[in-house]
């Protein structure tokens, strides 16, 4: 790879970002790929807004440039919107269809979000990943994963740099057990939905 | 699922640098290593625990930093490699005896690994720790990235060894907390020895003036020949000589300044030296460099402790050179490719625009709030600052000041809250009440978390009970190290390895200086009120009070909920009861409780609520009920370390 593929991963404290950053790294090495994982830790973790930068490419320096993101992540539809001046122009945006407003605060609706990312030049993509999450494991801890696996599924140069099956490697050296084999099978579930829509989407145009 | 840390030579293996910088210390044959917790350094040894075992080393999660390097240092002059590690403020802690141990030096190789926090993440400030290697004269190894981390931390070892001295290695927020792939070159030392040997020295160890005027000399010796004759890779390399424009770069800067030549096609554009040790910076490449040289651009995080090195060379060796730095690079929070990108651009007089555009920023018709960190679902600190404001209005304790400390409960400073008016350093809060109180009229609470406590709450205690600093003492006993990941401390009874030891209670040393101690259960709201208001009372009386409000970190009880499939209580706002006082969410902001656009009512999010059950006391109108089948007993987990 020639250059550098950015990914923001990001969202609320406590959703399982760093685990995602870091099944992403854990890919891009099965992808025989350089990578740089920056995650945040200590006090952001406490229910605060986060960003894990994930630069794939050649030695990459460790934090992606405003409008430099390729595709952005996002576990939640406020951290959406905050972080989505990394990414470039022409970028895809997934987002967890899920509001986590912070104590004591006035926030926009789902509805005037929608409306507003979707005046910019984006793909834009809202899958709800809680909901898959919960469907397949019983709760929302497994949102990061089926999220993952949709992105793969809607973004054929992700999907490219890395392949699904490198992503399901990533998770045995993340996962064991009973929760591995779930998240495989939640994996491959939501990158079929992923897939389905983009198709649809490709046929529309 | 094998641990990455214990894989062997020639795996590629995906590492953060704080893991790479405590493979390589394994791989350097550590026999002891030792830590205070603290954001960003925390990681290095936490793997170390993990294979402490496996690996014969001996491990602990010290009192403080000063404990943390004395306990290395001391395996260090046995002649035993060791390795301490802390964040940026906690060499300020450990500076008193980091000077002595330069004097003094080494028997086997020491690393104090100082984990700085430019635009301060996790932190208070975000001083630069590369001018503690020009106050201690000891050299200071900066890696560019984490794969360097992990090569400079085996030729640390090698120099502390070569020269006897301890040797400082500073990493950044984004090398600390950077996962990249790494090649391992080695594999993790077995079989060594570690049994040390005291040699009784009196003229090295005991440091009283006479001896320390014979050590300081030998110091800047040793100084000087670092700077003379390690100028060599891979503490400095020379990339593309022989241009007239020179880049400097140290630690992290060299990797944006790379990306930055990249994305410019500049690479031939200019001589690069890439700098790994910037204290001592090396003269003789440097000078090399220079003499050639017709403009120079000096690229570090932070304060410009490269670039006086280098303005001092060029005006030692009578070059007339320019020679730039923080005009272009800011002195302030982390560098970015971006802040680099357009330094390095000007520097080379390179026309064009950037490479990245940005969509911009995205208007929503009500703004998107700020999201700063919270206080958890079930945060213990939640129920405790609600249960002293409750009681010194009870008790008639007017305009209380809250002075506070380091760690979650910090937090406390947000409304509802404002239970922390004040936050400076470990310990700070009693020391600071210690003063405020001789200089004001008003109550003073100092605010303190357990492990804070431990680290630095004994000396300001003993001193407001000898000098009669009328204060009272509130300590926070959520039975860990909560901020930094749950590491445990001395008042949990369990050693960093996970081994029952001692357990020593706050209550037992507060008593024994002469505190009358209140141990709450904040969980119990209405009892613990009815006793800090008795302590309050007691206070005002004149007495000496201190109270301990125990109660387990929410994170960890859900952690061992789930673990030992305990259910716990699931609260829920029952909608016909409710009448949308919003008593609840105003007088706990708690992250689980949330009101939706236009709603009238609140509703509490079943996946965050783990049923400290506070919000359902406040209900004027009983409208807040568990509405699941709580396992029998689920309290200890609350209660117990």
């Amino acid at each position: 790879m020639n250059r550098i593929y950015n990914i923001g991963v990001i969202g609320v404290g406590g959703q399982g970002l760093l685990t995602l950053g870091r099944i992403i790294g854990l890919a891009a090495i099965h992808a025989g790929l350089d990578v740089a994982v920056a995650e945040v830790h200590g006090m952001s973790q406490r229910g605060g807004s986060v960003i894990v930068n994930v630069r794939i490419g050649e030695e990459p320096s460790p934090l992606i440039p405003i409008g430099g993101a390729d595709l952005l992540i996002s576990l939640e539809l406020l951290e959406a919107v905050r972080y989505i001046q990394y990414l470039r122009r022409g970028g895809v945006l997934v987002s967890n269809d899920f509001i986590w407003p912070p104590p004591l605060a006035r926030y926009p609706s789902r509805d005037e979000i929608v409306k507003s990312l979707k005046s910019k030049e984006i793909n834009l993509y809202i899958y709800d990943a809680n909901k898959a999450s919960t469907e397949f494991t019983g709760s929302t801890v497994s949102a990061n994963i089926a999220i993952l696996g949709f992105t793969m599924g809607v973004d054929e140069e992700l999907e490219e740099i890395l392949g699904l099956e490198k992503v399901a490697k990533a998770l045995e050296e993340v996962f064991k057990g009973r929760v591995l084999e779930v998240n495989k099978e939640l994996l491959r579930r939501s990158y079929i939905e992923g897939v389905k829509i983009a198709g649809k989407r490709r046929g529309s145009r | 699922m094998a641990n990455p840390l214990l894989a062997g030579r020639g795996s590629r293996v995906l590492l953060l640098g704080n893991e790479a910088i405590a493979r390589a210390a394994l791989e350097s044959g550590i026999c002891v290593a030792a830590a205070y917790p603290g954001t960003p350094s925390t990681e290095i040894l936490e793997a170390i625990v993990e294979v402490a075992e496996q690996c014969s080393v001996y491990v602990e999660w010290s009192v403080n930093e000063k404990t943390a390097f004395e306990v290395a240092y001391g395996a260090a002059i046995a002649g035993l490699r060791s390795l301490v590690a802390m964040k940026h403020v906690g060499l300020n802690v450990a500076s008193d005896i980091l000077m002595s141990s330069a004097y003094a030096g080494v028997e086997a190789g020491f690393l104090v690994v100082t984990a700085d926090d430019p635009s301060m993440h996790s932190s208070q400030n975000e001083q630069d720790n590369r001018w503690y290697g020009l106050l201690s004269h000891l050299p200071v190894i900066e890696p560019s990235n984490p794969r360097d981390a992990y090569e400079l931390t085996k030729e640390s070892y090698a120099l502390s060894e070569k020269y006897k001295i301890p040797v400082i290695l500073r990493t950044t927020t984004r090398i600390s907390h950077t996962r990249m792939p790494i090649v391992l070159s080695g594999e993790i030392a077995s079989g060594r020895n570690c049994r040390g040997v005291f040699r009784q020295d009196l003229s090295r160890w005991v440091l009283v003036p006479g001896n320390a005027r014979r050590r300081k000399l030998e110091l800047v010796k040793t100084w000087t020949s670092i700077m003379e004759k390690e100028g060599r890779e891979p503490f400095i390399r020379i990339i593309n000589p022989g241009s007239s424009k020179v880049i400097i770069a140290s630690g992290i800067a060299f990797s944006y300044v790379r990306e930055a030549l990249n994305l410019l096609n500049a690479v031939d554009k200019a001589t690069v030296i890439k700098v790994n040790m910037p204290v001592p910076l090396p003269r003789a490449p440097v000078k090399k460099v220079l003499e050639s040289a017709s403009e120079v651009l000096v690229v570090e995080e932070l304060d410009p402790v490269v670039e006086m090195q280098v303005k001092d060379i060029a005006q030692t060796e009578g070059y007339s050179i320019r020679i730039r730095g923080k005009d272009l690079i800011p002195l302030n929070y982390e560098l970015s490719i971006e802040s680099v990108y357009s330094a390095v651009k000007e520097f080379l007089g390179i026309e064009g625009k950037t490479p990245w555009e940005s969509i911009g920023v995205v208007e929503t018709p009500t703004p998107i709030p700020p999201r700063p960190p919270v206080l958890c679902a079930g945060c213990p600190h939640r129920l405790t600052f609600y249960i002293v404001k409750t009681a010194a209005n009870k008790a008639g304790l007017k305009n209380p000041v809250y002075t506070g400390d380091i760690g979650c409960y910090t937090l406390g400073y947000q409304k509802p809250f404002e239970t922390q008016s004040t936050c400076f350093e470990m310990g700070g809060s009693i020391g600071v009440a210690n003063g405020l109180v001789k200089a004001i009229d008003n109550p003073v609470i100092a605010v303190i978390g357990d492990s804070t406590f431990f680290h630095a709450g004994l000396p300001p205690s003993i001193n407001a009970v000898y000098n009669n600093s009328h204060i009272i003492i509130l300590v926070l006993d959520n039975l860990t190290t909560a901020m930094t990941g749950h590491q445990p401390h001395p008042g949990t009874g369990i050693s960093a390895t996970g081994k029952k030891t001692t357990r020593i209670l706050p209550e037992k040393i507060l008593e024994s200086i002469g505190y009358r101690v209140y141990v709450i259960n904040p969980m119990k709201t209405r009892e613990s009120i009815e006793a800090v208001t008795e302590a309050f009372r007691e206070y005002k009386n004149g007495g000496m009070v201190a109270i301990v409000s125990r109660m387990k970190c929410a994170l960890e009880v859900a952690r061992e909920a789930r673990r030992s499939h305990v259910t716990l209580p699931l609260y829920a706002v029952i909608e016909d009861k409710c009448m949308g006082c919003m008593a609840c969410v105003n007088l706990t902001a708690c992250p689980a409780l949330i009101v939706e656009p236009g709603a009238k009512k609140p509703r509490i999010m079943s996946d965050l609520c783990i049923g400290c059950g506070l919000c359902a006391s406040i209900c004027p109108y009983k409208a807040i009920i568990v509405v699941n089948n709580p396992t029998p007993g689920y309290e200890k987990l609350w209660w117990e370390p």
